[in-house]
């Protein structure tokens, strides 16, 4: 079962039929992400394969799931606020659910392929690798 | 004249709205005559090359060979291979003529304008063979530093230049950059791809020894392109690529090559490629691409006056000779969400690096938005375009 935010998102956004109105809605969902500030950004936080500077820290405290983003492209910010409905604060089952067709949902981007270089798909994949290894650690 | 009718694709609709098709420097639409020729091909002669005297055989072969032809005249060129395209091109003389002929402590001179494609290559060969590489620096009016160009060429044995940057429009001075590295003895590769489409290049008058082209730029297929080659560098090549087609003799003991072209063309070949290449360089030659050439640059012109005045930034400079190549970026806006919002509305632009990384980070920038124009693009598209970005700026520039 995915988190009840990311469900009530995905339900709002099938009612929005204009691209641009998406793309603004989108946009807003930026806000739903805990900020992580520049000074943060490192290496190892870097979403690889993105057009454009994205970096996600995810950290998995208690079972449950963190996540702090950043990007230079507000759709990509947007993205990380989808991604941060589906799966900060919630318990790693919940986390897990989400997949990237939730992601296709949004219905704003034309392709997720793993090469496609917004890396949108590249972010989706970092996350959920690095759960599955948080997962197999503990 | 070219009629966006001829084009199939651009009849289409994208997200609800006429598509207009801005990244022609990535690729460029296909006139119905090249798909008829390739659909043709497969329909009615498809069979292997120079291998065997059924009929099928002899039309392929007849096919395949009149690209070359068309392109050799075209360019009027001595020697000319049919490779996948651009890069492997590049590759080929990397390969061909790098590796035969150059050693230790030899240079080859390069630059910052470079596309990954006429980089890489080079980088490889240097780590392989200890060959120095020497970068000619961007200047601030975004022109090749030729003073910094002049004091590169000693010890160099080839020079590799792009003749219109992909990324910028500048059309290069090659004409001068072929004659100082030829005095200076050195070899000279002009990386094409953008250049070819927008004018006739004439090696044989500019007296360039290899010469690397896409044919998907310029209304032709995808997966071909040429290397022209001069007579006497053609001399120096060895092939690189070993297998059917290349060869003259072969024992178990070793083998001997072709002389001609085929040399470098191991493998069954791009045949269907090669017709619709030619298809579309017999739709070329019915165009006056000077005429076309002004059109363009006009537009291209009037687009980024335009843009300047949205308060957006315009990386090129649009000179007589240059491309219709448009690059900028908006202080509000990051280059990749006004692409995707350009989009939603029908209008297809390029975002990113463009492949040309050294210029960006030159330009201290990490990509641009970049709208490019070719021969069906029209001034209400441009027009099109501005208003659409106008668009987006109001309503979704509000905060940097
Ligand atoms: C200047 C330049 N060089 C080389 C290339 C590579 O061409 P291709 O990918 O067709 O080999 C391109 C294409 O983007 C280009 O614009």
């Amino acid at each position: 079962m995915i988190s009840e935010a990311l469900q009530e998102v995905i339900e709002e956004l099938a009612d929005i039929e204009d691209r641009m109105e998406r793309f603004e809605f989108i946009f807003d969902l930026a806000e739903e992400v805990l900020d992580l500030p520049v000074e943060a950004w490192t290496d190892e936080n870097r979403v690889k394969g993105c057009q454009s500077q994205a970096h996600l820290e995810i950290r998995l405290d208690n079972g449950v799931v963190h996540l702090r983003g950043g990007a230079d492209a507000r759709l990509v910010q947007g993205l990380m606020g989808l991604l941060a409905l589906g799966m900060h604060g919630q318990p790693l089952d919940v986390a897990q659910a989400m997949t990237v067709d939730h992601i296709k949902e949004a219905g704003v981007l034309n392709s997720l392929t793993p090469s496609r270089s917004n890396g949108v798909r590249t972010m989706f994949d970092m996350i959920t690798s690095v759960l599955e290894a948080m997962n197999h650690g503990e | 004249m070219v009629s966006a009718s001829d084009f199939p694709i651009l009849s289409r609709t994208v997200n609800g709205k006429r598509l207009v098709y801005l990244d022609n420097a990535a690729t460029t639409q296909k006139p119905q005559v090249v798909i008829d020729a390739m659909n043709r091909y497969y329909t009615n002669s498809n069979a292997n090359v120079h291998r065997a005297v059924h009929t099928l055989a002899g039309e392929a072969t007849d096919g395949y060979e009149a690209c070359r032809t068309s392109l050799k005249s075209w360019f009027n060129a001595d020697r000319l291979v049919l490779t996948s395209g651009t890069t492997e091109a590049i590759n080929l003389v990397a390969h061909g003529w790098g590796r035969a002929n150059l050693k230790q402590g030899d240079a080859i001179v390069l630059t910052e304008m470079e596309h990954h494609s006429d980089i890489v290559p080079w980088q490889m060969l240097s780590k392989e063979r200890g060959v120095e590489l020497r970068y000619v620096p961007v200047l601030e009016d975004m022109t090749l530093d030729m003073e910094a160009f002049e004091a590169s060429l000693p010890g160099a044995k080839l020079v590799c230049v792009v003749h219109t940057s992909n990324v910028l429009g500048v059309r290069n001075p090659v004409e001068r950059i072929i004659e100082q590295a030829h005095a200076s003895g050195a070899r000279v590769l002009l990386d094409a791809a953008q250049g070819a489409p927008h004018t006739r290049i004439d090696v044989t008058d500019m007296d360039v020894d290899f010469l690397a082209v896409s044919a998907h730029k310029m209304l032709g297929p995808t997966g071909i392109g040429c290397l022209t080659v001069k007579e006497d560098a053609f001399a120096e090549m060895a092939p690189f690529m070993g297998g059917g087609d290349m060869i003259d003799q072969v024992t178990v003991e070793g083998s001997t090559y072709q002389e001609n072209e085929h040399k470098f063309e191991a493998g069954t070949p791009r045949i269907a490629e090669a017709i619709g290449w030619k298809a579309a360089m017999d739709y070329l030659e019915q165009v006056d691409l000077e005429v076309e050439h002004h059109r363009l640059l006009n537009i291209a012109r009037w687009t980024a006056e335009a843009l300047r005045g949205l308060g957006c930034t315009v990386y090129g400079r649009h000179d007589d000779l240059d491309s219709a190549v448009v690059s900028f970026l908006h202080p509000s806006l990051h280059a990749e969400d006004m692409a995707h919002l350009l989009d939603a509305q029908g209008f297809a632009v390029r975002t990113g690096h463009h492949c040309a990384q050294p210029l960006l980070h030159r330009l201290g920038i990490s990509s641009t938005v970049r709208a490019s124009f070719y021969l069906y693009n029209t001034m209400e598209e441009a027009e099109g375009l501005v208003e659409a970005l106008g668009h987006v700026l109001e309503r979704f520039g509000g905060s940097a």
